[in-house]
């Protein structure tokens, strides 16, 4: 008696197991960011939050996907990507003829420009050319570096790369200007209380996308991903979690 | 800056630091443990001269300790998967505890290797008249004099090994240093953040130094 129901919850087992598991199927997807790209990707008060935890989350709405954030240092995302260890990467990730070579990229999800950013009052650097013989602060592993040096032919310009906090030298006088990208600038004004201001315009426009592995099965998730995103610039969510962010559309 | 110093931020932030506390504490106790038992290993080895194995030991303590900790990290997490498709399913915790243990037991095997070699070379004598093994006077004579004799820079390790720990968040561990870090991110409040983050470590270590003392109270009682 006691050997048929043990057989028999082993056989209700089985069957509910096999019942269950398409409910379980849902596919998990690894996205990486720094969590240190305000407003983008930051943590208050525990909760990892910005403009990329948004799109993703209606990215996976959509795709039915349960997404899993990886935090890590800037520097390490790509490595982590290249390593197999996240599927792609949410951080503002600029389209470039070397990482295209690379991998394969979701369509540009936000579209922008790179802009000098100064101390408040400095009104001597207004472009490019202001800032020979200049300190200026990019972030390290960042795009803006390239960026500057493919402009500075003669290699006039001081550029100092930071692992964090390059607002802060800015503001201190301690470097004469930052470059990134123009969105985060504006919003790194307003919400750090520091003395800094935007010099002139902002130059070459810069896309933004997700990077995958050139790899069948993440070639699949890479459409998934456009197949979402088209359908979110489509119904206008794209532009409402822009506008919730940045009060503007800088998905365009 | 002329930003006031935020005391009430400072307060705030101290509980989610806390939680990530115990991230950190596991890597550096687990951390520990490994490279203790990888350095008992090297120590003896290059004790007991054992035949190839102790030029093996030799190189590893060599590499290790010639490189810096950052650089083994990335080697181990971001490097060898690359072409050793295995290395693609352990996490970066694990990768982090990894290479804590195999960078510091080269530090950890030369201090236990120099506490054994300071016990006086009669005593082994003594035991291999007594008719032990050289294992067995290691394990009963040699090992726990050693042992009182490197307690005190195997703590010192340790509390390295604590500190150590905040290169994690460049594999994408969230431990303290990390969560200081992000929450920086948004507030920008640096100053408050880090140096919440710092109170933290300094108090974890303080609290080690109080149970080195009692622990060598411990072994010295028979002195």
């Amino acid at each position: 008696m006691k050997i048929f129901f043990k057989k028999a919850l082993i056989a209700l087992v089985a069957v509910s197991s096999l019942l269950t598991v398409p409910a379980f199927a849902q596919q998990t997807v690894k996205v990486g960011m720094s969590g240190r790209y305000f407003p983008f990707t930051f943590s208050k008060r525990d909760v990892l939050q910005g403009f990329e935890v948004d799109v993703w989350n209606e990215i996976a709405k959509r795709s039915d996907y349960k997404v899993e954030y990886v935090t890590s240092s800037f520097s390490g995302l790509f490595g982590m990507l290249e390593a197999g260890h996240i599927d792609t990467i949410a951080n503002q990730i600029t389209i470039t003829e070397a990482r295209t070579a690379k991998y394969a990229f979701s369509v540009p999800y936000v579209i922008d420009g790179v802009q000098i950013t100064v101390r408040k009052g400095r009104d001597d650097i207004q472009g490019l050319d202001d800032l020979k013989g200049k300190k200026v602060a990019v972030n390290l592993g960042s795009n803006f570096e390239q960026v500057l040096r493919k402009h500075d032919v003669n290699n006039e310009i001081n550029i100092v790369t930071y692992d964090t906090g390059i607002e802060q030298d800015v503001a201190l006088g301690r470097a004469d200007a930052f470059i990134m990208d123009r969105v985060s600038s504006v919003q790194l004004i307003k919400e750090a209380g520091l003395p800094l201001q935007l010099a002139g315009h902002p130059f070459e426009e810069i896309q933004n996308a997700m990077p995958f592995l050139n790899k069948p099965s993440q070639l699949v998730i890479r459409d998934q991903v456009n197949t979402a995103l088209a359908a979110m610039r489509a119904d206008g969510k794209l532009a409402e979690i822009s506008n919730k962010w940045f009060d503007t559309d800088i998905t365009q | 800056m002329q930003s006031s110093f935020d005391l009430q931020y400072i307060i705030e932030l101290m509980p989610i630091l806390f939680k990530y506390l115990g991230v950190t504490m596991e890597m550096a106790l687990w951390g520990f443990l490994f490279a203790l038992i990888l350095a008992l290993g090297l120590a003896l080895v290059r004790v007991f001269k054992i035949a190839f194995i102790q030029h093996l030991a030799s190189l590893y303590i060599s590499f290790f300790r010639g490189t810096p900790l950052l650089v083994q990290l990335f080697l181990l997490y971001y490097g060898f998967p690359q072409f050793m498709p295995i290395f693609i399913g352990m996490d970066a915790f694990t990768a982090a505890i990894i290479g804590l243990s195999l960078h510091f037991s080269a530090y950890m095997a030369e201090s236990i290797r120099a506490a054994i070699l300071g016990i006086d070379k009669s005593q082994m004598e003594a035991c291999l008249s007594l008719g032990m093994t050289r294992l067995q006077a290691m394990k009963r004579v040699i090992l726990p004099q050693a042992s009182r004799v490197a307690t005190p820079s195997l703590m010192n390790y340790f509390i390295d090994m604590i500190k150590s720990t905040s290169l994690a968040f460049t594999l994408g561990v969230a431990e303290i240093m990390a969560k200081a870090q992000m929450e920086a991110a948004s507030s920008f409040k640096f100053f408050e953040s880090f140096l919440a983050v710092a109170v933290i470590y300094w108090v974890v270590v303080i609290f080690f130094t109080r149970i080195q003392h009692l622990l060598e109270k411990r072994l010295n009682k028979a002195y």
